[in-house]
This record gives C-alpha cells, sequence and structure tokens, in this order.
C-alpha cells in the first residue's frame, strides 16, 4: 500500500506541489494503478513472453554521418526566455 | 595508526564520434551556443532518439581494449532527474545491462584495477551561472560518453592518478576519444575512503564530482584523506555524501548526503530496441583496433632493440609509434631514429595534444633516409642533426642540404694529408704531445675537424694524428 509520504516523495521529484486535502485522493489513485500493475504481473508470470522487449526488435542503428543542426532562432523559438544566444532560467525573487 | 585509502573512480569520456548519440548534429567542441542542436537533442516533445552505431562499436572497442567482456544483451534505460542541463528531464544511460563488464587496467606496479563495467550515456548540456541567473548551451547535449566504473581497488593517490592516465593513452590509442581533460572530454568521480592499514572491512566512502585536472583531482583527494582521517582520530564518523572540489580554498565541501541521494527512477527506455552485440560484430570491431599498446611496446623492445624506456616515449601516442615504424624500416641504428624523433621532433612540439595529432612536416621516409645516410657513414652525428633541423625548418628531404660532396665523405689519402698539415701548422701541440701530454692531440682533431666541416672520423683522425707525430 502507498503511504502519504510516499505520494509526497514522487511529488517531490516531479516538482508538484500537493495540497493536504489531496492527499488522500491521490494515495487512493496511486493505490489503484499499483493494483493494475499487479494485473500486469499476473500475466507475465509466464516467462516465454518477454514484456521487456514486446518488439523484439534489436539493433536499429544510424550511420555516424552528420546533418545540418536547426538555425538558433529555431532552436530558440519555444523557449521562454533566452539571452545572447542561450536559453536562461532566470533568478526567481 | 596507519590509514590505508581505499578508491574506486567513476570516469567520462567524450566519444569523438562525428554525430551526437541520438541524433545527427554534430559533436564539434567550441561553436556559438545552441548552433549544434535539433529538436531530439533539445529534448522536444514527440521526437524520437535513433542511436549512432559508431557510439556502440566505440563502446565495443574501448571494452575490448580494458579486457572486458562485452554483453550480448545490452539495453539502454531512463535515468530521471530534473536539472536545467537536461531538456527532457531525464538522460538515456544504460542501467542493470551495461555493454561492457569485468575487465581491469593494469597499473606499472603489476597491479590489476578491476573495471565492473562500461556503459554508453549521452552528455548534459552546459550552464552558465551569471548575475544569478542560468545561460543555457545545448551544444553539448547528446554528445556521446562512455562511462567507466572501476572496483575500489585503487590504493593510493598515485594511482588513481596512474589509472587515469592508462585510460586516457588506451583511449586516444585505439582512437575513440581525445580525452582531454580541460576541454572536459574526461571527468572524473573519486570514491573515496580510509581505513586502518591491515583491516579489510570498508571505510565509509566520500563521492568528490567532477575532477577536470590531474592537479585538482590530486589535491581533492589529499585533502579528503585528511579530512576523514582526522575524523576518525577525533572519534567522529565519516557521513557518506556527495562533495565538491572547491578550487579557491583548495576543500572538499558537501553537496548532498545520503538521505538525499537522487532516485532516479530508472526504467527501461522505451523508445530505443534492444542493442544485441553478436560475436560477429565483436569480431569485426577487434580486426579494426590497433594493437594492444602493450603488446606493441615487448615488440619495440624485441624486435627493434629499445630500451623499456625509449619504447615507452613512443607508444605512448599510436600516431607517434606509426611513426616510428615507417622511420625504422630499413634502419640499422634504430636508437638513432629514437633519439631524432624523442630530441629535435619533440623539442618543436607543445603540449601532448599536439604530441597525439603528431603532425610533422618530413614524411617518416624522409628521416629514413636520412638516417641510413648516418648508417652508411656517409654522415657524421652532428651533421645529422644539423640536417634534421634543417628539414624540420623547411619540410625538404635531408638531399636538399647535403651535397654530394658532403656525402662523399673524405678519403684516406685526404685525410692523412690534412693530418700532417694539422701538425705542421701547430708544431707546439705535437711537442707536447711527445712530452707526455695525451691531451695535446685532441686540439689537432680538432684542427682536422675544423677544416673538414665537420666530415671527418675524429677517432680515424686521431689514429692518423698520433701515427704521424711518432714517425
Amino acid at each position: 500500500m502507498v503511504t502519504h509520504e510516499e505520494i509526497l516523495k514522487i511529488a517531490n521529484l516531479a516538482k508538484l506541489s500537493v495540497a493536504p486535502e489531496e492527499l488522500d485522493s491521490l494515495t487512493e489513485d496511486m493505490n489503484k494503478i499499483i493494483g493494475f500493475a499487479d494485473t500486469i504481473n499476473a500475466a507475465s508470470s509466464d516467462k516465454s513472453t518477454d514484456f521487456d522487449n514486446i518488439n523484439g526488435l534489436s539493433n536499429v542503428l544510424r550511420e555516424d554521418s552528420a546533418e545540418p543542426s536547426y538555425s538558433r532562432d529555431d532552436i530558440l523559438k519555444n523557449a521562454e526566455d533566452s539571452e545572447d544566444g542561450y536559453f536562461v532560467v532566470r533568478r526567481r525573487r | 595508526m596507519n590509514y590505508e585509502v581505499v578508491c574506486g573512480l567513476e570516469t567520462h569520456i567524450e566519444l569523438s564520434t562525428k554525430t551526437k548519440i541520438f541524433c545527427s548534429c554534430t559533436t564539434e567542441f567550441g561553436g556559438k551556443p545552441n548552433t549544434h542542436c535539433c529538436p531530439v537533442c533539445i529534448g522536444l516533445p514527440g521526437t524520437l532518439p535513433k542511436l549512432n552505431k559508431a557510439v556502440v562499436e566505440y563502446a565495443v572497442m574501448a571494452g575490448l581494449a580494458t579486457h572486458c567482456e562485452i554483453n550480448p544483451d545490452a539495453k539502454m534505460d531512463r535515468k530521471n532527474y530534473v536539472y536545467p542541463d537536461l531538456p527532457k528531464a531525464y538522460q538515456i544511460s544504460q542501467y542493470d545491462q551495461p555493454l561492457c563488464r569485468h575487465g581491469y587496467v593494469e597499473l606499472s606496479n603489476g597491479r590489476k584495477i578491476r573495471l565492473t563495467r562500461i556503459h554508453m550515456e549521452e552528455d548534459a548540456g552546459k550552464l552558465v551561472h551569471e548575475r544569478g541567473n542560468t545561460f543555457i548551451d545545448y551544444n553539448r547535449s547528446g554528445v556521446p560518453l562512455i562511462e567507466i566504473v572501476s572496483e575500489p581497488d585503487i590504493r593510493s593517490i598515485d594511482e588513481a592518478i596512474e589509472y587515469v592516465e592508462k585510460l586516457q593513452m588506451i583511449m586516444r590509442y585505439i582512437g575513440i576519444s581525445d580525452c582531454r581533460m580541460q576541454e572536459g572530454s574526461l571527468r572524473c568521480d573519486v570514491n573515496i575512503s580510509v581505513r586502518p592499514q591491515g583491516s579489510t572491512e570498508l571505510g565509509i566512502r566520500t563521492e568528490i564530482k567532477n575532477m577536470n585536472s590531474f592537479s585538482h583531482m590530486t589535491k581533492a583527494m589529499q585533502y579528503e584523506i585528511d579530512r576523514q582521517i582526522d575524523l576518525i582520530e577525533s572519534g567522529e564518523k565519516v557521513v557518506q555524501e556527495t562533495r565538491r572540489y572547491n578550487e579557491g580554498t583548495g576543500c572538499t565541501e558537501g553537496m548532498r548526503g545520503k538521505e538525499d541521494a537522487d532516485d532516479y527512477r530508472y526504467f527501461r527506455e522505451p523508445d530505443l530496441v534492444a542493442v544485441r552485440v553478436t560475436d560477429d560484430m565483436v569480431k569485426k570491431t577487434k580486426a579494426k583496433m590497433p594493437e594492444d599498446p602493450q603488446k606493441r611496446l615487448h615488440r619495440f623492445v624485441n624486435d627493434y632493440g629499445l630500451t623499456e624506456g625509449d619504447a615507452q616515449m613512443l607508444i605512448e601516442h599510436r600516431r607517434i609509434a606509426d611513426y616510428f615504424e615507417k622511420a625504422a624500416n630499413g634502419v640499422k641504428n634504430t636508437r638513432t631514429v629514437v633519439n631524432c624523433i624523442t630530441g629535435p621532433i619533440f623539442a618543436r612540439i607543445k603540449d601532448e595534444s599536439e604530441k597525439d595529432s603528431f603532425n610533422i612536416n618530413i614524411p617518416p621516409e624522409n628521416l629514413s633516409a636520412l638516417v641510413r645516410l648516418f648508417d652508411e657513414g656517409k654522415i657524421r652525428k652532428n651533421q645529422l642533426k644539423s640536417t634534421l633541423e634543417k628539414m624540420l625548418d623547411s619540410g625538404k628531404p635531408a638531399s636538399a642540404f647535403l651535397s654530394e660532396k658532403d656525402l662523399a665523405g673524405i678519403s684516406a689519402e685526404d685525410l692523412k694529408k690534412l693530418c700532417a698539415q694539422a701538425i705542421h701548422a701547430n708544431p707546439n701541440a705535437a711537442k707536447d704531445y711527445l712530452g707526455g701530454k695525451q691531451k695535446a692531440v685532441k686540439a689537432l682533431v680538432g684542427a682536422v675537424m675544423k677544416a673538414t666541416r665537420g666530415r671527418a672520423n675524429p677517432q680515424e683522425a686521431e689514429k692518423i694524428l698520433i701515427s704521424l707525430i711518432g714517425q
């Protein structure tokens, strides 16, 4: 069973803030999700199925030859903030 | 009490492939910020990575060169963490199925430092902190890295430094990285603890992050060893934590402890398929690799009659060793070839990276031709040296500076005549010699050498002079 502390830890790792009143319902949801994983675990107990690599593919590789990169203007187009060609993360005041 | 150092290293090495690990952007160093980028390497949603074939090949080479087993069933994993240098908020790396395992690097004292693993991963972007803001350049984001993890087998600072130097030499040799610490293409994390001499238990370790020079590494390790011993001696405990080295103060400082150690939530990278290196791929890669430097060293000693020290100087850089072999081809005095390289040629090389590229303006065949003239007695050592200098100045072959007359040498008859002239011109020297001053003959030899502009054989001249004086 997932605890409130675990929910807070996961939220912290995901950079999410969780209000105290949300804790109960989030914990309940998370337990349902984990419960669903049990269903998957039950199915994959059959070792003949490689769920880790479901498509069975390997070695899909690219040749090491360079192609032009994007223009810097295009790269920075969606940036919230940029300066002198850099992405910028401003100090929070 | 005496303490023993226990140390293991994690070494990150940037691979010198042409393109990044998951996209076709160039890996070139030093471009303007954010000009070597595309939607893949800046982590835009909806993009998909595609693994660079050369990265797998280079990593396999690194494994083979360090005696690793190549994992036939490797895969890529996601390592999740949130920091602005990582635009996807995860790094694609390898977790439980790394490409190479169980290798070793042998030190000069014969100790083998075992390697736990070598895995492939992507580098992060570069952050510049200024005026309280953070400026991000993603040119380095997605540059391929290998991380080489050693077992805690290192027992001193010297061993740690030698281990890194050996890795550097090996990786440069097989041509997969330039391993320049100052440019960040080789960086180390040092895991270090101390324990009473003779103890077999491991002490509590700390990890010093991101060492980017040998001098910082030496200072940081010494500081950390002293700090840990002080703590133990004063009855306190070393706390397991990650530390950073402060170049300004020469101290290490705590960054984060064990309790807030990262939880990376590794899982299989769903956007990439398995990496299965077959025996055939290993075989093909092996065939492309140069001779093992250690084997080459022994061959240089046995086949060319070099001292181990000379051979070591040559094999450290593959291009120099290759150059030597070409220049020594058909030469009797192979040590003279070594002396030409380590003397006049090295004198014109500024630093290690120039040694590595070894762009010398005289082809090895020309050096070979010059030394063969010496072999045949057509030129003397001083002429060899001065001609080599002229060749290096101009890039021209020896024939441009040595006339036929120079190469003809001095006939025995001419030499006898010149010796007689020298005695005639310096009657006192001959008298002194007859009076018992052995050294007086050297003045006469000098006169003969001067008259022949150094072309005469001084031993030969001395013999003739002595016999003439005696008559």
